[in-house]
Formats: C-alpha cells, sequence, structure tokens
C-alpha cells in the first residue's frame, strides 16, 4: 500500500516551529500532527501559507467524555504531497476558544464561523465573527456538542432569521431574492445591494436545508454510514458515498480489490458526465439559449440510462460498500456500454460546437462573473470554479485514490475566470473523463468487487478527499468503537466556494446573476449538510 | 354607419379570438424547434379559461391603480388594434386617429402596467417598470422613424391611407427606404413584445426578467387581461408590419371571394412574421440588458437612413 510521489509535508514539518515539536504521526494518506494548545494556530498558518499550502477544511471535535478537550482541525493540503496535513489543536473546555485565521487564510471564513455555531467554541480575532451556520434567531444550542441530543425539541423560532449589514448609498435600494425560488432549485437568500442594475453588494444566507447530517452520522454503525453519505447532496451521491468508504478503509488500513479500484473509477467519471451535461445547457438555459439546453437535457437523459444499463442505478446509488463495490461491473454489459458512450461522444462534440459557435451565447457568457486567480487563491475555491480560475488543482492528479493511482487525467486549467470558462472546463473535462472510463474498462480486472472491512480501532481516525464533479470532497471520520461512528466530518467543495459567488457578481448587473451563480452551481443540501 | 360599427366588432372579435392562437403557435413551433413537442397551439385559451375562473390575491400595499391598470392595458391595446387595418385597407375606427395615435394607445397601456408595478412596492416590479420605461425610450423613436418613412410616402399618418396608397404598387417594399423601415419595426416588434434578444417570456429568472416582472404580482382575472393584452399588442404589431410595408393583398372591393382572400392572405402574413419571430428566438441568445440599448440604436439608426433615403429617392 506504498504511495508514489514526492513529500513536501516531510521538509515543511521540520521547517515550522510550532510543528517540528510536535507529536506526529504518518499515514500513507496523511500527515498528522497533535499540538496541546491553539496559540501557535496562526502562526502555522502565516508558515504554510507561506509555503504555498491551501487550507482545506476547518473542523471541530468534542471529546469532553473521553479526553477532556475540544479539538480543532485543520486540514491542509500541498499540491506536492500526496498525503494531506491534519493539524490537531487542543481546545481546553474551560477555555473555549482558538485563535482565528480567516484573517489570513480567508478560505477559513465560514468553516470557523460553522464551528462556533455548531460547538459554542470562539474563533478568536475574526474579522467577521456572525453566524453562518445557524441563523439569527437561533437561541443559544450548539448542536454538534455531544451533550445535545440528537432528539432535542427547540422552541419556535421567533424574530429575524437574518442581520444583515446595511449598504448606504444615493439611489441604493436592496432587492431580497429567496429563500424559495423560482424552479426546481434548493433554498437559500440571496440580499442584493444594487443602483439601477449594477450590483454593490451580496450577502449570501444558506443552511436553509440544514439536516444536521453530521450529527446523524454519530452513533451510525460504520457500514451505515455511505447511505447516509449518498444522500448529503444528490447530485454527487457516488463522489460522498466514495469518500465515505474510503475514510472507512483508510482507516481499516485496507483497500479495495483492484475490480472494484478500477470499477470506482468508471463510475466518478459518469457522474461527472451527466452533471458537467446538464450544467452546460443550464448555463444556456440561462442565457436564453434554450435549444443548447434541449439537446443537453436529451445527452443528460442518455447518460443516466446508461448509468442505470450497467449499474442498475440512474444516480448510481447502492453501488458501494466499504471495502469495494456491493456487485462487480458486468463485463457483458461493459462493450455495449463502450458502444453507446462513442455515439454520446459525438452528440456532445456538436452540442458543445453548438454552444461555442453561437456568437450571442459567447457575448452573454464571456468576461461575466469574473473571479480573478488571486481571489480564488486566496478564498481556497476549488473544483471546477477553481479550475476557471487558475487554481491548478485535481484530487485524482495531486492525490490519486483508487484506480486513479495508474492513470493521469488531464487536467484543464483556465485564468479568466469567468462563465464562459467555468463552462469551459466542464466541456473539456467530459471529454476526458470519457478517456479515462475507456482507460479504466481497458484495465478493469475479473476477480472479487468486495474485501471484508477488519475490524477498526476504538478510536482511530481517517481522512480520505476524492474529486467529485463539483470538486474536492473530503470526509473525516472517527471510529466510536463498538462498531459505530463517533464523528464524520463532511466538506463539500460547495462550502468552499459559495464566498467565490460574492466576488464574482462584483461589477455585474443583476439580471447576470443568475447565470453567473448557475455557472459555480453550488450544491446547498451539501454545503448546509 | 352600421357597416363601420359591423366592422368595428368583427375586428374587435378577430383580434381577440384570434391573438391567443398566434401566441400558441409560436409557442407550438419554438418547442418544436427546441426538440420538445410543446403544448398544443390552443393552450393560450386554456390559461385564459382558467385565469378567468380563478380568484386572485391583491398585495395589501396595492391602490386602485394596481385595480385599474389591467383595464386600461386591455381597453387601450384593443382600441390601438382597431386603429389597424387588418383584412380592409380601411381600419374600422380610421377617423378617429392615425398611426400616432395607435403607438400612444400602446404607449398609455405601458405607462399604466409601469405604474401598478411600480405601485405593489415589490422589487422585482420596481426591476421590471425601470428596464421596461428605459427600453420604451429607446424603441419609440425607432418605431416612429419607421412608420413615418411609410407616412412620407403616403402623404398621411393614417394607416389606412398609408395602406391605400400603396396597393396598386406591389414591387414598392423593395425600395430601400421601406426595406430599412421594415427591420428597424421588426427590431422594434422583437423589443416590444418581450421576445428573445431582448426579454425572454419563457423564463423563471425573476431576475432577468422585463415583462413578466412587472406583472409578477398580478393573478386570476386580471392576469387573464393582461395576458391577452400582451397577445393582442403582438398581434397588431405584427399586423402593423405586415399590412404597411406588403399592404398589396388588402381587400380594396367589396365581394365575399375578395374578402376571403384577403383574408387567408392576412393571415399567412401573420405566420410568415410570426416564423420570422420563432426564428429569431431559437437561434439567439438574450443578449446582456446593457447591450439592448445598442441593438435598438440600431433600429433608430435604420429608421433613420430609411427616413433619408426617402427624402434622398423619394421612397420608390
Amino acid at each position: 500500500m506504498s504511495r508514489p510521489g514526492s513529500a513536501a509535508f516531510d521538509s515543511l514539518m521540520a521547517e515550522v516551529r510550532p510543528l517540528a515539536a510536535s507529536a506526529c504521526e504518518k499515514t500513507p494518506w496523511e500527515v498528522r500532527a497533535f499540538l496541546p494548545g491553539a496559540d501557535d494556530r496562526q502562526e502555522i498558518a502565516a508558515a504554510l501559507l507561506d509555503r504555498g499550502c491551501r487550507f482545506a477544511s476547518v473542523f471541530a471535535e468534542d471529546r469532553r467524555a473521553q479526553e477532556r478537550a475540544y479539538y480543532l482541525y485543520d486540514v491542509v493540503e500541498h499540491r506536492d504531497d500526496h498525503r494531506y496535513l491534519v493539524i490537531r489543536y487542543r481546545v481546553a473546555p474551560e477555555q473555549p476558544r482558538f485563535p482565528s485565521i480567516s484573517l489570513q487564510a480567508p478560505a477559513a471564513n465560514w468553516m470557523e464561523r460553522e464551528t462556533q455555531d455548531w460547538f459554542g467554541i470562539e474563533a478568536e480575532g475574526h474579522p467577521n465573527p456572525r453566524r453562518v451556520a445557524l441563523h439569527d434567531h437561533w437561541p443559544g444550542v450548539h448542536p454538534l456538542l455531544k451533550d445535545f441530543p440528537i432528539d432535542a425539541v427547540l422552541p419556535p423560532l421567533e424574530g429575524d432569521p437574518h442581520i444583515f449589514r446595511q449598504t448606504i448609498g444615493e439611489g441604493v435600494f436592496y432587492v431580497p431574492v429567496g429563500p424559495v425560488h423560482a424552479g426546481i432549485i434548493e433554498p437559500g437568500h440571496f440580499h442584493f445591494a444594487v443602483a439601477g442594475e449594477p450590483v454593490i453588494y451580496l450577502q449570501l444566507r444558506l443552511f436553509y436545508t440544514h439536516k444536521g447530517v453530521e450529527k446523524r452520522f454519530e452513533n451510525l454503525p460504520l457500514t451505515h454510514g455511505v447511505f447516509l453519505a449518498e444522500s448529503v447532496s444528490g447530485d454527487t451521491s457516488f463522489g460522498h458515498g466514495l469518500a465515505h468508504c474510503l475514510a472507512l478503509e483508510h482507516a481499516a488500513g485496507i483497500e479495495a480489490p483492484p475490480h472494484a479500484r478500477i470499477g470506482r473509477v468508471i463510475l466518478l467519471e459518469l457522474e461527472r458526465i451527466y452533471n458537467h451535461a446538464a450544467d452546460i445547457g443550464a448555463i444556456a438555459t440561462d442565457v436564453g439559449f434554450v435549444i443548447a439546453n434541449s439537446h443537453a437535457t436529451r445527452l443528460r437523459e442518455q447518460m443516466l440510462r446508461l448509468n442505470e444499463e450497467l449499474t442498475g442505478s440512474r444516480l448510481l446509488r447502492g453501488l458501494l460498500r466499504p471495502g469495494g463495490l456491493r456487485r462487480p461491473l458486468d463485463a457483458a454489459r461493459l462493450a455495449p456500454f463502450l458502444e453507446k458512450l462513442e455515439s454520446f461522444e459525438r452528440e456532445y462534440r456538436s452540442l458543445v460546437r453548438l454552444i461555442e459557435d453561437s456568437d450571442s451565447t459567447r457575448d452573454r457568457l464571456e468576461t461575466t462573473g469574473t473571479l480573478p486567480p488571486a481571489k480564488a487563491k486566496d478564498l481556497g475555491i476549488v473544483g471546477v470554479a477553481g479550475r476557471a480560475s487558475g487554481q491548478d488543482l485535481d484530487v485524482r492528479r495531486d492525490h490519486p485514490f483508487d484506480g486513479y493511482q495508474g492513470l493521469q487525467p488531464r487536467v484543464p486549467v483556465f485564468s479568466q475566470g469567468d462563465v464562459l470558462h467555468r463552462m469551459r472546463v466542464r466541456s473539456e473535462e467530459v471529454l476526458e473523463s470519457l478517456s479515462l472510463i475507456r482507460a479504466a474498462a481497458a484495465e478493469l480486472p475479473e476477480g472479487p468487487s468486495l474485501s471484508p472491512l477488519p475490524e477498526i480501532a476504538p478510536g482511530a481516525t481517517a481522512l480520505s478527499a476524492v474529486e467529485g464533479w463539483r470538486g474536492e470532497i473530503l470526509h473525516w471520520i472517527r471510529n466510536g468503537g463498538n462498531g459505530r461512528l463517533d464523528r464524520c466530518r463532511i466538506k463539500d467543495p460547495s462550502l468552499n466556494n459559495w464566498p467565490a459567488i460574492v466576488e464574482a457578481i462584483q461589477g455585474n448587473i443583476i439580471p447576470d446573476f443568475p447565470v453567473i451563480n448557475k455557472s459555480f452551481n453550488l450544491s446547498y443540501s451539501g454545503t448546509d449538510r | 354607419m352600421t357597416a363601420t360599427v359591423l366592422h368595428a366588432v368583427l375586428q374587435g372579435l378577430l383580434l381577440l379570438l384570434l391573438s391567443p392562437l398566434l401566441s400558441g403557435l409560436i409557442r407550438t413551433a419554438k418547442a418544436r424547434l427546441q426538440t420538445r413537442r410543446g403544448p398544443s397551439p390552443l393552450q393560450p385559451y386554456r390559461d385564459l379559461g382558467k385565469l378567468l375562473r380563478k380568484g386572485m390575491v391583491i398585495p395589501e400595499t396595492a391602490s386602485p391603480v394596481f385595480a385599474a391598470a389591467p383595464f386600461v392595458v386591455f381597453s387601450t391595446t384593443l382600441l390601438a388594434g382597431l386603429l389597424a387595418p387588418t383584412v380592409f385597407a380601411a381600419a374600422p375606427l380610421s377617423q378617429f386617429g392615425g398611426v400616432l395615435a395607435l403607438v400612444y394607445l400602446l404607449g398609455l397601456g405601458r405607462f399604466f402596467l409601469a405604474l401598478a408595478a411600480l405601485d405593489t412596492g415589490s422589487a422585482f416590479g420596481g426591476m421590471g417598470s425601470s428596464r421596461e420605461m428605459t427600453i420604451a425610450a429607446l424603441a419609440e423613436p425607432a418605431l416612429m422613424l419607421a412608420v413615418f418613412t411609410v407616412a412620407l410616402t403616403a402623404g398621411s399618418t393614417d394607416p389606412s391611407r398609408m395602406a391605400q396608397a400603396a396597393i396598386g404598387q406591389s414591387w414598392r417594399f423593395l425600395a430601400p427606404s421601406q426595406m430599412l423601415a421594415f427591420t428597424a419595426l421588426f427590431v422594434v416588434l422583437l423589443a416590444e413584445t418581450g421576445r428573445i434578444p431582448v426579454d425572454n417570456p419563457a423564463t423563471h429568472l425573476e431576475l432577468t426578467m422585463i415583462h413578466e416582472a412587472m406583472i409578477l404580482e398580478y393573478s386570476g382575472p386580471w392576469l387573464a387581461l393582461i395576458e391577452w393584452s400582451a397577445s393582442i399588442k403582438q398581434m397588431v404589431l405584427l399586423t402593423l408590419l405586415a399590412n404597411l410595408f406588403i399592404p398589396f393583398t388588402l381587400a380594396s372591393a367589396p365581394g365575399v371571394p375578395a374578402i376571403l382572400s384577403a383574408a387567408a392572405l392576412y393571415l399567412l402574413k401573420l405566420l410568415l412574421l410570426a416564423a420570422a419571430v420563432v426564428l429569431v428566438e431559437t437561434t439567439n441568445a438574450k443578449m446582456r440588458l446593457f447591450r439592448v440599448p445598442e441593438l435598438l440604436s440600431v433600429a433608430f439608426v435604420l429608421g433613420a437612413l430609411a427616413l433619408i433615403s426617402t427624402f434622398l429617392f423619394g421612397g420608390r
């Protein structure tokens, strides 16, 4: 189970003083550093950012019962190391606070506030410490604390759900949009301050679909978590399911058998294809080029039917199990499937040509909703949106998992950062996904699809990373013993990327907001959890 | 006198009964071009019937303007329709006003709709009103220049006279001034009827709407009146386009066969123009809102060129 690749974190750990002094643990997937307190957090963050690291996730854990402490975790990524660096800070329950790093690493902004809301641990020195995950009219409860019962019933909420910042100026007025929108999309509240048509300031309020998923994972039997993971975000059921299985496999120290490892590549790329095709059509719809959407919808449906023919599930659900795939992929179905993929590719290419050749469409998309690379880097933007804004990140290439260890995915990266290039990242990724599927199918070995999951040590933790179609998905688990989970932290790429919309709308007019939003197409459910 | 009344009643009925079908046909044709089956062309009738039978939700903040607007819009639009020649060269109410009256009756309707949208105090209504007024202010001069081009040749602003003056000259519509004016008026038609590339009649995105944003607060019978007026207005503008520039199919002599063939040719012209609208809507994306003034400036310049070339070449 050795993984090739350079090891940037080994030298980096030695260079950064507080990390060098800390206890350290290394696995093929993670470098773990344990710090006795959070006082050095800002110094560490500054040093890591200097050396090109990215803060991928920040979260907390309530271990008061077992170890009389809260733990705060920073998950750090570096392109030159296949592993992730997981820094654990002890936060004393008597002084529930930690120094904020949001000024240095704006990527941590929402996740630190989320930690405040859910655990009641204060992020000291946070530039904007208002609530994000719980709305402003919630009583002072902290649902992810272990002593908050999952079936607690709160009194009816009263008062204003949101307190907005004021935008003052001559001719400035507010346009509140949502949380309920026209069409079948999820709820989110957008509060625009506009002067005429140009948008001056946008404030987002999400977490309307907060379902307490992370709370729900607690005490779930280890093998059942995958079902819940599949429904974290409906359009990423395979991506989240896979991330969850990988986390358990890493904790158990096993790998899925070769057939499953290659098969998972095929399935993950199928999910990417059907979602990207739908998104390309949706972007065209939002600028009124409906004919392209008709074709895109047709192609998406074609893909969903192919999914069903190959696996029995249109949305690729119920296929995963910790330790591999529930059933092997049927070799007899694979050949006709690949043939149909050929005709899909032909039609897909003509769809892309239809959009690229439409001057009126390109005129709408070019220079609209630009997210400059510098801002994308600061905000830690990942996935499709990141790659359109110069962030050359892809978990499949930088931190390969499963079958990707043998494949070298080509990653399209642009620096323009506008709607057009977010669409182009998608249109090129679909073609790459098709060739990955072919390559994977060619080397798909016979054999079992499932390894038994051995006993996992009580208290063991593990992190996994998957490049879902939106971007980097992280699952971090702790085994509670007695075959049940103690904590599962889920980071959907949408959580990183929502703040990007606020930046991308700057300098644009309000009627262009829908297409800008659609070009990111972030998950509400995955963010709200 | 009886003939005029009969004519007015018949033309009123024609507009009322046929305009939803025209909207429906455009919708169906668009769906077919988008590889969808789409609703039946009769769907607008069902929608109107459904809305007329429904109850209404009226915003608490609404004043009487909100209640008056649907009726003002409906009656001005219908009245404007009676000032345009459809099957006959003479319009039923031509003695009451010319093409200027027609344009400003439509303008009055639009004014009230914009007022009603502001009246409710909703953010979307305000956005719709401001966008509609911006576009109207630019579309109107282009429309007037195009109309004056024809009026100048005919020596009258009465659409009936304008049509009659041209009946003998079948090929007049190929004159450069006429072609320019026709194009200008076609662009204005797209803007005034809320079509792509100016507005998207099929969108659900409130932030991008123009016409739809203004009527978001309406429901039930009042919404039906407004939707119906929109269909009538579209038919009136298409009629103007068809009959001012290609008038030689109009019936000038009495007699059943002449009237029937004129009616058939009138419908054919409307269908052809509607087909052109469908093609434009299917092959184009909606323009960025701030590009719309550029499009309308093009229409204005075309109109101005049409007028100049009328003076230079005498419009022949």
